[in-house]
Formats: structure tokens, C-alpha cells, sequence
């Protein structure tokens, strides 16, 4: 990777942790919510943007990852906690891929939504590791012998996280590996036809993508002090589809960006309301933004909110205006089919 | 420039919307379910609200300083919930704040402990009562566990023999049952419990379960469960012919809703009332209907009356602590919340218009106090006296 | 022995509400090969406006056929409105817009009518019938035949009438259809009506059996296990998985808990079995997926690789 390329993450990443560090715990509380929103629709945009597996089982695989998180930060893993929620959740995710291997498309899809109900269940059920419907109590973590129990510190460790997903995601997508991901997710057969592996292809996209959901719903342990079954319901994953949808199917910034807007959209609109003394009405309004949010994205620009700002760099308004000028970017822009994005 | 900083600058945009307002001197945060499963008691957030509004309108506020008050929708979801704690102790620099679910009082009972905050908690578990470990959590009334002891004192006086405990699927349907369960008082009482039968808190639909109680042929079914289950469960026990008469609910399912959703399928119902019913021939009415004149009431029953009387408590703690501070709000936020802490545990004999006998709150209840009420033609009936749950 | 039969009734009671919904599904399945998440939403549309019309004075038998009306109007709406500039888009693209849907409806409702339950008017008169011992209200008696009837019906005219007749080649080969002079648009928005209309219907039967409600879009979600052990693409089979379906739930929660409970009590730590009726359809969709995907009465399609 060009170091070029590695500035700009980096030293947003800086930015964005000392940010946190100064605001007050309620900004600091919202940033690392976007942080690991971020993480975990960066784990979904792997699995169903590049590789076109769909999943409705996200909130399941975060959910496990805040448990397993749970119990090794009880048992005094501290750091290590982490990756081990992450490879618990890839487990995870490798069991509900594993129909995918004999599924397709729309079968596969309702599969995945069985399987967030079981896992559902499960959580309130598996009462010895996950407490059941009291929720487990977790501890702080434990950094290097430090407890870190403030906001400011959860996000700046959320951060830190993210930047490493983000530069992870980046590399993979120039690997092999990568690669083979786009191929399956527009034609298996061709695939195949290249000497693709197909199923083992899925398996590591499953494998990749339950990791970082994993480090997500980790995360989200630490920070709630909590794993309530009730918080990673169906709700929580039809929250991280509006994430990529919104903010572009395939596309990593876009699942930064979804991220971002589908968390700080509702409170944005509820401090509106407030302004206007209209509180009574406000979650139902959240709702409906919402819900026309996803309809009017899907309709109107797939691509979402990634290929939006696209066509507002400024460069490339300029450009338009000049009739004459050749712009090889925008034709290559104007010209790419309405779902793909690749970048 | 890049994608990515411009994605950057656009999530900085939006966090800065979320910019904390200029902290009034007096501060009353409060979150509820505005709207969510268990919407329909939540009269008991608009109490404490409308009464420091009355104060405000009536009498320029808790010693001459008006009480900014903001009533947050916690959805019944967890993280909203925390969400809104931390807004409330954070941003909004809160006095006092009143929180609603059980289980969010539980994942931050060690952090209000941290943060020194007085927290009036809607929920009535006993796992957070504890005045020495738990010093900055204060609830309402008896603990669930206590009410449930309450009707199987009653059961057990008029000669049955056989229980069963119904409840939801959540924290707020199985903490106190098992709690009651494995403290052994049932048997101690002279009773057996037949069954305990769990139902999905949600269920639209919860007729086999019904059959499965039918078939114990209990004197007592005891529903741990919130008003929108009571309504399902009263309506699919008519459905197999079980009658409401053995029914009894903890102090959330006094809501006129049943009567008027289920109406003869719901005679005969009892329930535990703390507190006297929105109406009734109390001093405080006078009150509510003084405020009523002028302003809206969102709720009408006896949930609006627990949050009132809240209201009552937590302004005559504020109101004794700035006194103690020789007439003025004290400048430290901290100083400030530990007062008002230190004042509501020290509340003794406090007049709440009749709402429940006199408060205290030494033992951080308030009031424990309750009675049984059952329905007669659509309305709730106070059967017997105040009965101690202690 | 009662005590099954109960069940059983019970069972039957709820499954054939369950059959009118997934009908609606399959039908939409057929017809434009779209999964259709909002049909709950459909379902507790349907309701609310039976309970809206029946405040501004409308008789109850009245009120529920204006409703179904209105419900075919939002349905065809809906196909006209979303679901046509779709077309192109992958399928799980179009599920997600129908997600939307459900959360916008959600949302629309919420805003309307407010969260609390609301009394709905009562359609059936109080009472219930003793068949031999088992005790029947007549709310459940006739949701039960209402919808079975209703499908039944539904079925034969699918099967029998002209209509149904272009509905089906519509739904068979698209372009064979259209080259014989169907207008597969209008088919499409037909379909959309009519499983719009019939989820309404169920929600209104649903609202009179378990109060009026926003919950009543859950039940959307539970259809699912419904059409995939009858067949995706089969009317008949989405009745009997419905009825199959009602009934094993019914005995889940009446026979299969309480022998799970005592099995987790004596060998476990766990005191309880939790939801097991709401998760036991999602296991034999799993089980239905793995082992014949095409569901009871479905056809072998290109379901699997």
C-alpha cells in the first residue's frame, strides 16, 4: 500500500481520538457508538457487498461476540478478550454459512433470518454462560494493567479498533482473496469457471466477517457493561442493513458513512424536536425517516450515500460545466451499473 | 480530497448537532417508555414531570428556582436507555434523574454509585434496593417480591392451597420469581406451587398456556407481568373458560385498560394497588385537577399518581437541600446531587395528598405499603386495608 | 384428552390466520418472485383501519370490507409506487425495500394511533360453544372458519377462474405471458392488491382473537417458516404449513415445554425452557431448508446450487 494512502486514516484516527478525549461523555459516548457501528457494517459490507452473501444474522453474531467478550473479560483475559470474542463469532458466523454452501439467494436469506431467531433464543436460553434475561454483567476491561472505565477511553480504544478494520478491509480487497469475493458475488458459475473455490471463498468471507462482528459486539459488552439478549435483536440487524444500504452497497466508506447517519440520525432529529417542541411525536418520526430512508436510497441511489458525494466533489462539478473537457472519471462513474460499486 | 475525510467531516457534522445545551440551575431528567410495549403505564413519567411543572407554574419552582425538565422516550430499549443516562448526568447536569426499566437500573447500578447521582428508578426489583451498597438508588413503593408475598398472605388466609406464578420472558417477569421461588416463603405460607409458567413477553398469543394453568386447577394464578400482558392473558383465559377471579397482578396491572379492553372477561380480577387511584377523594387531586386546568394530562390513572407522588419526594428533597445550603442552589453539581441524596434518605412522615400513607425513605421504598383491588363493573375495587409487606 | 383437543383447537385457530397471511406471500412470491417482509405490516394496517372506520360509524361487517378496500388500494400502491422502480435490482435488494416498508408503517401507525393497545370493536357476539368438553369461543370459531373458507375460496379461484388463470401464466413464465398478450404490470399490482387485502382481512381477524396492537406486525415475520415448509410457490401448501404450523405451536407451548422444563430441571442448571414456541418454526425451517427446501408442496427450483 502506497503510504500516501495510510496518512489519511492515520491521522483522521489521531484527530478523531483526541476529539473524543475533549468532548464531554455523552460525545464521547455517541463517537464510539458510530465507531463500532462503523466496525460492525464494515464486517457486513465484506460478507454481503463484496461477496453478495445477504445476512440477517448480524445482531447475532454481535450479540455472541459481546458474550464470549463478556465471559473471558470476567475471567481476567483483559486484552485478549477481544480477539477471542472475535473468533468466537467467526465460529458463529461459519455455522450459518454453512448452509449457504447448499443455498441460494432468497432460500439462503430466510435461513439467515432462522438463524438471528435461534441465536435469539439461545441467548436467553443458555443460561450457565450467558445469564439468561438478566443479561451478563461485565466487567471494565483491563488495559496493560489499567481499567478503562470512561467513555473517552472506550472510544478512544474503539478508534484505534476501527483503524485497524479499516486498514485490514483495504488490504484484503486488493488480495487474491478479495478478489475471488467480487467474482462469486456476480457469478458463481464463472467463478468456478476461473478456479475459484466457491464454497471456500464463502466460508473465509463468513470467517472475516464474524471476526470483526465479534470485535464490534465486544465492544459493545464493555461499553454497556452489559450483554442484554433483548439488545441484539432483529431490530439491530435490520439497523446494519440500513447502514450499507445507506451508505452504498460494497462501498467502505460507505459503511462509515451509513453508520454515522443511521446512529446520529435519531439524535439529530429528536434535538430538532426539542427545538420545536414537538417531542411528542419524535420516535415515531425516527421511525418513519427511517423507514423512508431505506425505500428512497434503494430506488433512488442504491449506490448510497458514498455515491452522492461522488458527484459532489467539486472537481468533477467543475468539470461538468466545461462541455469540452474530456473527464475519463466521470464517464467511468456515470457509466458503472446502478448496483455495483466497487472501489 | 479524499472520500474518506470528507466521510469524516460529515459524521463531525453530525456529532456537533448534538451539542449539550447551557445547564440550568435546576435540573430534573427523566426517561420512560414514551412509546414501546409497556407505553400504557407511563403515566408514572409524566407524574414527576407535571408536578415539578405545576410547582414551576404555581409557585415559581423549588424555592423560587424554576425546574428544567426534560422527559426522554427510552423505548424499553436497553440502549437507548444507557444512552439517556449518560445525556442526563452528562449534558443535561441533573440533580436527580429518573430512570424506568429494570434491567437498565441494574447495568448501571454500579455506575450511578460512581457518579454520585440521586436516582429515583420506576422499577420496583429488589436486587437494586439496597441502601448501604447501593446508596444513590431509590425506588417507589414494595418490591415485587413484596407484593407478590402480599397476595399469597391472601391466598393462603382464605384457605387455598395451590399456586401458580405466570410471567414474561424478560428480566422483569423472571428476577422476581425466582427470587420468590427459591426463597422458600411459599411453602413457609402453606401453599404449593404448582407450576411456574413463562410466556414470551410480546406473545399477541398465549392461549396453550392458559390450558397448561387450567390444568393445575390453581386457587391462586399470580401474573408477574406488565398491563399489555394482563390484557392477553385475562382475554385467551376466557377463551378457555378460566375464570379472572383467580388472577392476581402485581401493581402495574391497575390500569383502566383492562376492564375497558377485556370488559366482563376482566371482573373479578385483583391486583396490588400502592397507590389510590387517579379520581379518588384525596387531597392531591385538588392539585392534579388545579394543573389539569391548564395544562394537558397525558394519563389519567393510578400510574400518574405513583409518578405525582415521586414528584412530591424528589422536590421535598431538593427543596431541603438547598436550605441546607442557606437558601441557594449550591454551585457544585456534586455537592449539590449528594445533598439531595442525603435529604431523600432522610424524608420521614412526608404528606403526599393521600396517595400512600406517609413517606420514608429511610429504608430507600418510600412507602410499603399496598392493598388488593378488584374489578367490579369495570372498576377498580380497594379491597380491605393497607397491608405492610415487611 | 380434553386437553389436546383445546390445543388442537387452539392450534387450528391461530394456523389458519397464519394461511390467509401466507397466502398473501406466496402469492406476491409467484406472481413478481419478490419475498414480501411488509406483509405483517399489511396485516396491522388492516386492522387499524377497520378499527378507524368502525369510530366513524360504520356497521363492523362494514368497516372490515371498506378496509380490505382501502388495504387493496396501499397494496396496489405499493407495487406501483416501490416495487415497479425496483424491477432491475437484486432480490435482496427488494427485500430490503419491503423491510422499509414495514418500518415506515410501523412508524405511520405509531404516529396515528399511538403505542398503548386499543380495544377493537367486537366483531363476534360473547359466548362460546362446549364440543365435548373443549371449550370454544365464538371469537375463535369463526376466525377459524372465516379464514379457512376464505382460503379455500382464495384457492379456487386461482385454480378455476379466468383471472386466476392469467395470474398463474403470469406467474409461471413472464415472457411467455406477455407473448400471448397479458399485462404482467397489471397482474403484479393485481396480486399486491389482493395479498394486501387478505392480510387485512387477517388482521382484523387476528385484532378480535389478540386485541389491536402494533405487535400485530410480528406476526409477518412468523409467516416465513409457514411458506417455506409448504412450498414457496404453492397456495395450497401455505394453508396446510399454516394450519400445521398453528397447531405444532399450540402443542409446543402446551406438551413440549413443560416436558422440556422438567427434562432442564432435573439434568441442568437452566430452570427454564424460555420462548420455545417462537423458535421451534424457525428450527424446522432450517431442518425444511436442509433436507427439501421446496417445502411440502413446492416445486424443485433453483433453490440449491
Amino acid at each position: 500500500m502506497k503510504r500516501s494512502n495510510l496518512i489519511i486514516p492515520f491521522g483522521l484516527a489521531i484527530v478523531a481520538m483526541a476529539v473524543s478525549l475533549m468532548l464531554g461523555r455523552y460525545g464521547a459516548y455517541l463517537a464510539h457508538v458510530v465507531a463500532i457501528a462503523a466496525i460492525g457494517a464494515m464486517s457486513l459490507n465484506l460478507l454481503n457487498g463484496w461477496c453478495g452473501q445477504i445476512n440477517f444474522a448480524q445482531a447475532a453474531l454481535l450479540g455472541v461476540g459481546a458474550y464470549a467478550a463478556g465471559n473471558f473479560g470476567n475471567a481476567g483475559w483483559d486484552l485478549f478478550s477481544l480477539p477471542a470474542a472475535g473468533i468466537a463469532s467467526a465460529l458463529a458466523a461459519v455455522l450459518i454459512g454453512l448452509p449457504a454452501l447448499r443455498l441460494r439467494g432468497l432460500y439462503f436469506a430466510i435461513a439467515t433470518l432462522a438463524a438471528q431467531f435461534i441465536f435469539e433464543y439461545l441467548f436467553k436460553f443458555a443460561e450457565p454462560i450467558t445469564h439468561g434475561v438478566s443479561g451478563l454483567l461485565i466487567q471494565p476491561m483491563k488495559l496493560f494493567g489499567r481499567v478503562i472505565d470512561t467513555d473517552q477511553g472506550y472510544s478512544v480504544l474503539a478508534i484505534f479498533l476501527l483503524l485497524l478494520t479499516w486498514l485490514f478491509m483495504t488490504w484484503i480487497r486488493r488480495t487474491d482473496l478479495g478478489r475471488a469475493f467480487l467474482v462469486v458475488r456476480e457469478n458463481e458459475v464463472v467463478a468456478r469457471g476461473m478456479g475459484i473455490n466457491v464454497p471456500q471463498t464463502k466460508m473465509w468471507a463468513f470467517l472475516i466477517s464474524g471476526f470483526f462482528a465479534g470485535i464490534a459486539g465486544a465492544l459493545m459488552g464493555f461499553t454497556a457493561r452489559l450483554a442484554h439478549p433483548e439488545a441484539f435483536g432483529m431490530a439491530l440487524s435490520v439497523d446494519y442493513i440500513a447502514m450499507i444500504i445507506v451508505g452504498g452497497l460494497g462501498s467502505l466508506t460507505g459503511s462509515l458513512l451509513g453508520a454515522a447517519f443511521v446512529t446520529l440520525l435519531p439524535e439529530v432529529i429528536q434535538r430538532f424536536g426539542e427545538a420545536f417542541h414537538i417531542a411528542d411525536q419524535l420516535s415515531a418520526l425516527r421511525e418513519m425517516a427511517f423507514g423512508l430512508l431505506i425505500i428512497l436510497f434503494l430506488i433512488f441511489e442504491p449506490r448510497g450515500l458514498s455515491a452522492i458525494f461522488r458527484r459532489l466533489d467539486v472537481r468533477r462539478l467543475v468539470a461538468r460545466f466545461r462541455p469540452h473537457s474530456t473527464n475519463p472519471v466521470r464517464d467511468q462513474t456515470e457509466n458503472q451499473p446502478k448496483w455495483r460499486s466497487v472501489e | 480530497m479524499s472520500k474518506l475525510l470528507r466521510s469524516a467531516m460529515i459524521t463531525a457534522g453530525l456529532l456537533s448537532c448534538v451539542a449539550p445545551a447551557a445547564a440550568a440551575e435546576i435540573t430534573f431528567c427523566m426517561w420512560g417508555t414514551i412509546t414501546g410495549p409497556d407505553a400504557l403505564v407511563n403515566g408514572m413519567s409524566y407524574g414527576p414531570r407535571d408536578y415539578m411543572e405545576f410547582l414551576n407554574q404555581t409557585k415559581g419552582g423549588i424555592a423560587g428556582n424554576k425546574v428544567k425538565l426534560l422527559l426522554l422516550d427510552g423505548r424499553y430499549k436497553l440502549d437507548e436507555e444507557l444512552k439517556h443516562y449518560r445525556r442526563c448526568v452528562d449534558q443535561e447536569q441533573a440533580v436527580v434523574v429518573n430512570g424506568w426499566s429494570t434491567g437498565s437500573v441494574k447495568a448501571l447500578r454500579d455506575q450511578i454509585t460512581q457518579d454520585q447521582v440521586p436516582f429515583m428508578t420506576q422499577s420496583y426489583a429488589s436486587e437494586v434496593l439496597d441502601p448501604v451498597k447501593l446508596p444513590y438508588i431509590f425506588m417507589a413503593g414494595p418490591t415485587y417480591e413484596q407484593q407478590m408475598i402480599i397476595a399469597l398472605r391472601d391466598a393462603a388466609k382464605a384457605g387455598g392451597k395451590t399456586v401458580v406464578i405466570m410471567h414474561g420472558d424478560n428480566e422483569y417477569g423472571r428476577g422476581p420469581t425466582t427470587v420468590v421461588r427459591q426463597s422458600g416463603v411459599i411453602e413457609k405460607l402453606g401453599l404449593t406451587l404448582a407450576d411456574t409458567v413463562e410466556f414470551p413477553y410480546d406473545a399477541q398469543d398465549i392461549t396453550a398456556q392458559m390450558l397448561r394453568v387450567k390444568a393445575r386447577n390453581p386457587d391462586l394464578i399470580y401474573v408477574q407481568g406488565s398491563t399489555p400482558q394482563l390484557i392477553v392473558a385475562l382475554r385467551d383465559a376466557a377463551k378457555v373458560g378460566l375464570s379472572a377471579t383467580k388472577f392476581v397482578g402485581n401493581s402495574y396491572n391497575i390500569s383502566p385498560a383492562i376492564p375497558e379492553q377485556l370488559g366482563a372477561a376482566a371482573e373479578g380480577f385483583r391486583a396490588i394497588q400502592v397507590y389510590s387511584d387517579f379520581g379518588s377523594d384525596i387531597p392531591a387531586m385538588k392539585d392534579i385537577n388545579a394543573f389539569k386546568a391548564n395544562n394537558k394530562v397525558e394519563k389519567e390513572d393510578v400510574y400518574y399518581m405513583k409518578g405525582w407522588m415521586e414528584g412530591v419526594a424528589i422536590s421535598k428533597a431538593i427543596e431541603a437541600a438547598i436550605a441546607k445550603n442557606g437558601g441557594k442552589v449550591p454551585e457544585d453539581i456534586k455537592a449539590f446531587r449528594k445533598s439531595v441524596r442525603d435529604e431523600l434518605e432522610n424524608l420521614r412522615n412526608v404528606d403526599d395528598g393521600g396517595i400512600t400513607p406517609p413517606l420514608n425513605y429511610a429504608g430507600h421504598q418510600g412507602t410499603t405499603q399496598a392493598r388488593l383491588a378488584v374489578i367490579k363493573s369495570g372498576k377498580y375495587v380497594p379491597v380491605g386495608d393497607w397491608i405492610d409487606a415487611q | 384428552m380434553t386437553f389436546y383437543l383445546q390445543l388442537a383447537v387452539a392450534g387450528i385457530a391461530v394456523g389458519s390466520v397464519y394461511a390467509l397471511i401466507a397466502i398473501g406471500i406466496v402469492l406476491i412470491y409467484k406472481c413478481s418472485g419478490v419475498v414480501n417482509f411488509a406483509q405483517g405490516a399489511f396485516v396491522m394496517l388492516g386492522a387499524y383501519f377497520t378499527f378507524a372506520l368502525t369510530r366513524l360509524g360504520l356497521v363492523p361487517v362494514a368497516a372490515v370490507a371498506v378496509a380490505m378496500l382501502a388495504m387493496a388500494l396501499v397494496g396496489m400502491l405499493t407495487e406501483r409506487l416501490i416495487l415497479r422502480p425496483m424491477m432491475k435490482a437484486p432480490i435482496v435488494a427488494i427485500m430490503a425495500v419491503t423491510l422499509g416498508i414495514l418500518i415506515l408503517t410501523r412508524a405511520v401507525c405509531l404516529a396515528i394511533w399511538g403505542p398503548d393497545q386499543i380495544a377493537f370493536p367486537k366483531l363476534f357476539p360473547d359466548g362460546a360453544v362446549n364440543i365435548f368438553d373443549v371449550f370454544i369461543t365464538y371469537n375463535y370459531l369463526a376466525a377459524a372458519l372465516l379464514s379457512v373458507c376464505l382460503s379455500l375460496a382464495f384457492l379456487a379461484f386461482y385454480q378455476f377462474t379466468s383471472i386466476g388463470l392469467k395470474q398463474r401464466c403470469a406467474a409461471d413464465n413472464t415472457r411467455a405471458a406477455l407473448a400471448i398478450g397479458i399485462h404482467t404490470g397489471n397482474q403484479n399490482s393485481l396480486a399486491w392488491s389482493m395479498s394486501a387485502a387478505l392480510a387485512g382481512l387477517g388482521g382484523t381477524l387476528l385484532a378480535t382473537l389478540n386485541g389491536l396492537s402494533l405487535g400485530l406486525s410480528d406476526i409477518g415475520l412468523v409467516a416465513f417458516p409457514v411458506i417455506v415448509l409448504g412450498g414457496l410457490t404453492s397456495l395450497s401448501g401455505a394453508v396446510v404449513a399454516g394450519l400445521l404450523l398453528g397447531i405444532l405451536q399450540a402443542f409446543t407451548d402446551g406438551v413440549l415445554t413443560p416436558l422440556f422444563e422438567t427434562f432442564l430441571r432435573t439434568y441442568t442448571r437452566i430452570y427454564s425452557a424460555g420462548a420455545l414456541q417462537q423458535v421451534v418454526p424457525y428450527l424446522i425451517l432450517v431442518f425444511v431448508l436442509l433436507v427439501r427446501p421446496q417445502g411440502i408442496f413446492g416445486r424443485r427450483g433453483t433453490e440449491r446450487l
